[in-house]
């Protein structure tokens, strides 16, 4: 059920007991993570924190720690599965789901006693109705006790036709409620696409308790940024939630305006900026983070010789020498960076990039750090990603954590350095894919496949990764295609996930359209699909629609695709 | 013990506001030796022939090692600085929590009742503690503020002693308070510079008064005003350099008991 009154139906309940935290691994639940152990550190509240990157994994722990704990809290994981039925609790075991992602499986909208959802109601939820879903048992027995009743011989044999007509037409009521049910319930969960981010729903908690600093709207602020990085929500609700966003930092951040009582230079301030979107420009060289972004790398099409020309000529444009662009951000000249933005955006418009600016935060404490939020968003999950292994799996989690806060920035420096190679080894591969055709258009998708001998696959064999390789994919060849056909199919791609083990990771990304509602149905797909040919796949990851495992001899075999392909069809 | 008793040394009695116990001995000894002291302390430095020590008219020699030497004549505990900060923390701050509580009674001492919006005094290491938890918020002290640092800053430049400062822990409060509650401090970043500048011109001072205590071969200094954190800071390394100065110069004596090698 839904919870609407946030403090008092889930923090008063937890407050005074021993909480397990299962915290997915996504950058969005790392920042709702932090909020929460923030209240929590705030009120002495004994918590454990499992970090899970997959539904075995939620599995194993839960069972680990059921015996210990009563309250469960799940952050981004959860939502979308039957809970009960996969974790079989307790009766007096609480879940309290706290997720994006949709659609919310419907047995836990209308459990009353043991699942609570931390949700806003007024996201698009669109929830079936009750009646239309459960049928209550009650009608049944009614029906048979009517049957056993005894009557008059004279009256039974109408009475029994009449009882005939009677079930029979209960019957056909029940067999029309049913496929109607199917229906709605085919219908609601086609699709899969993401609600408010779950940073967001924790900052309003603590805002509610009068408890929310600076700190804590920060991490709101990364936990949106990073939906909007992975192109997870619409641009509409990117805006609607800055609005909203917007509000609470002019209620901290206001003494800055004001001379006579401005505070340290080492609190943080937090401020509004339409700043432009290339990634990490301001921690690297204008030149590079232009070549490494996708949005202008498509749309110069800077794997050819010709996008590098382009590029030359963009430069030129805005008249920014080469020696200035290619050199750190922070030592080009202050002439040269005072306009920059505006600059950028005049020359990009003439270009056809008519996006380049967005609407983001940034943050400033000290006299040295300045970050865009979008800067966090990719250092924390590329440490999150991190393929260098040392020590046990949960180290890489905790290092993310670790570099949200503010005293951290050592981390913080490492996340960004990893970040800026995973672009550059994006940009590179998505350049090869494109050069070498390794796009195929298999009728209603697109397809590629990432050989074991790529450079730098390794670091595609995570999700996130893989997700965000497969998007700027996507994106360049929409624009490098002439085919009008293949610009509005959606894309599989497959990556060697490990090579011991010859399994293969998938990710379905649906079709880049200008008005897209990021629905994704490759979820359904792909299971229908593994189903069908009875294979060993692992949908693991929370996103369903995404990354699911398989062995890389199944892969090479036909049947899978023409499997995919008929599940397509009945969907669209 | 005999010997140590009748030893010359150099005094260094510091007064502070809160008196640390062992200078009290010192100067306990001071007075008890006076009596019969020949009342010399140290050379000026003049190197003596080929090897430049200092010449020592004093003829006691010490069979301890110097570092022990040195805790047993100067009678000077050193402290690390968050030693003294924790010694810092127990004075009393102004805070407005926003909880309520009843009396508190803990040894050493009660914490008042806490009523929400009602300003309360209690010792600084609780107001850190209920600021973090964000519980409270703090009220600078009254002498955490703009003009009256600049007054105190001007008057420790122009005088030539120490002058008294507004609290016996200052630096320590100031580093406390301005790390953890900068926000509800009105100027930090000026606060933190003239505190700076205060501490910068006492150690100067400081450091000024120990070389002309030294040059001037005196037995007896005595300096006022003095907070725990600024002896911590010369202590030691006074009393240890006076010391070895002293062992060289006990050494070069010519004293009657001992041959020296014909060279």
């Amino acid at each position: 059920m839904f919870v609407t009154d946030c403090r008092r139906e889930f923090y008063d309940v937890i407050v005074s007991q021993r909480v397990l935290l299962l915290v997915a691994s996504d950058v969005d639940a790392l920042c709702a993570c932090k909020i929460l152990q923030a209240l929590f550190q705030c009120d002495h509240v004994q918590y454990t924190l499992v970090p899970v990157s997959g539904w075995q994994e939620l599995e194993t722990a839960f069972l680990e720690h059921k015996d210990q704990f009563k309250y469960f809290v799940f952050i981004n994981c959860g939502a979308n599965v039957d809970l009960l039925e996969i974790l079989q609790p307790e009766e007096d075991t609480y879940f309290f789901v706290c997720d994006s992602h949709r659609p919310i499986n419907i047995v836990n909208v209308y459990n009353e006693t043991q699942i609570k959802l931390l949700v806003k109601q007024d996201d698009d939820l669109d929830v079936p109705a009750y009646d239309d879903i459960f049928r209550d048992e009650e009608d049944e027995e009614e029906e048979s006790e009517n049957e056993s009743d005894g009557s008059e011989p004279s009256d039974k044999r109408r009475r029994f036709e009449e009882e005939v007509i009677e079930r029979t037409m209960k019957r056909r009521q029940r067999r029309e409620w049913e496929a109607r049910r199917r229906e709605i319930l085919f219908d609601y969960e086609q699709y899969e696409y993401h609600g408010t981010s779950s940073a967001m729903v924790m900052f309003d908690l603590a805002w509610i308790m009068s408890k929310d600093l600076n700190d804590m709207l920060w991490w709101a602020i990364v936990g949106l940024t990073d939906q909007w990085v992975q192109d997870k929500i619409t641009q509409m609700k990117y805006v609607t939630d800055i609005g909203i966003l917007q509000r609470h930092v002019s209620r901290h951040n206001h003494r800055n305006e004001d001379e006579e009582n401005s505070l340290s230079i080492d609190c943080m301030r937090i401020a509004f900026e339409y700043d432009l979107r290339l990634a990490l420009y301001q921690h690297w060289s204008l030149y590079e983070s232009l070549c490494n972004t996708s949005y202008t790398s498509a749309n110069l099409k800077l794997w050819s010789v010709q996008g590098q020309k382009r590029l030359q000529e963009f430069l030129a444009d805005m008249g920014l020498p080469l020696k200035q662009v290619k050199q750190k951000f922070n030592s080009m000249d202050m002439s040269l960076k005072e306009n920059l933005r505006e600059m950028i955006e005049e020359s990009a418009n003439k270009f056809g990039m008519r996006d380049l600016r967005v609407q983001t935060f940034s943050i400033h404490f000290g006299f040295k750090n300045k970050f865009l939020a979008s800067d966090i968003v990719y250092a924390t999950a590329s440490l999150m990603e991190s393929i260098e292994k040392e020590g046990p799996e949960t180290t890489n989690f905790i290092k993310a954590l670790d570099s949200l806060s503010r005293g951290n920035l050592d981390k913080l420096h490492q996340g960004l350095d990893l970040a800026k190679k995973q672009l550059r080894a994006i940009q590179q591969t998505v350049a090869s894919c494109i050069c070498t055709n390794l796009v195929i258009s298999q009728g209603p998708f697109l397809y590629c496949s990432l050989m074991e001998g790529t450079p730098d696959v390794k670091l595609f064999s995570k999700p996130i990764s893989l997700c965000l390789l497969s998007k700027y994919l996507l994106k360049s060849f929409v624009c490098s295609t002439k085919n009008k056909r293949c610009k509005l199919l959606p894309l599989i791609m497959a990556a060697p996930m490990d090579v011991e083990q010859g399994t293969v990771i998938m990710v379905g990304i649906p079709p880049e359209t200008e008005s897209s509602d990021k629905k994704n149905f490759f979820g359904r797909a792909f299971e229908k699909a593994a189903d069908s040919t009875n294979s060993r796949t692992l949908h693991n990851h929370f996103d369903m629609s995404n990354c699911f495992r398989l062995s890389s001899a199944l892969l090479r075999s036909g049947a899978f695709w023409f499997l995919v392909l008929e599940a397509e069809d009945q969907m669209l | 013990m005999d010997v140590h008793d009748r030893m010359e040394q150099p005094i260094i009695s510091l007064q502070a506001a809160p008196c640390p116990a062992p200078t009290q001995r010192a100067r306990k000894r001071a007075r008890r030796r006076k009596a019969g002291c020949c009342g010399r302390g140290f050379a000026v430095g003049q190197p003596i022939g080929s090897a430049g020590a200092w010449r020592a008219p004093c003829r006691f020699r010490s069979p301890f090692p110097s570092q022990f030497c040195a805790r047993r004549r100067s009678g000077f505990v050193h402290m690390e600085p968050a030693e003294a900060e924790f010694l810092a923390e127990k004075e009393l701050v102004t805070i407005v929590p926003s909880f309520s509580m009843d009396r508190v009674h803990l040894i050493g001492g009660d914490l008042g009742p806490f009523n929400p919006g009602l300003p309360v005094e209690v010792p600084v290491w609780l107001a850190i503690n209920l600021k973090q938890r964000q519980k409270c918020r703090l009220i600078p002290p009254e002498w955490m503020d703009v003009e009256k640092l600049e007054e105190i800053r001007d008057q420790e430049r122009k005088e030539d002693t120490f002058t008294p400062m507004p609290s016996p822990y200052y630096m320590e409060l100031t580093k406390l308070l301005l790390n953890y509650a900068s926000d509800n401090i009105p100027k930090a970043d000026e606060i933190r510079t003239l505190v700076k500048d205060t501490w910068d011109t006492r150690m100067a001072k400081l450091r000024l008064s120990a070389d002309s205590f030294v040059r001037q071969q005196e037995a007896h200094a005595k300096l006022d005003n003095l907070t725990l954190m600024e002896i911590n800071t010369i202590g030691t390394f006074l009393t240890q350099a006076l010391d070895h100065m002293y062992k060289l110069r006990t050494n070069l004596q010519p004293s009657g008991s001992t041959e020296s090698q014909d060279f």
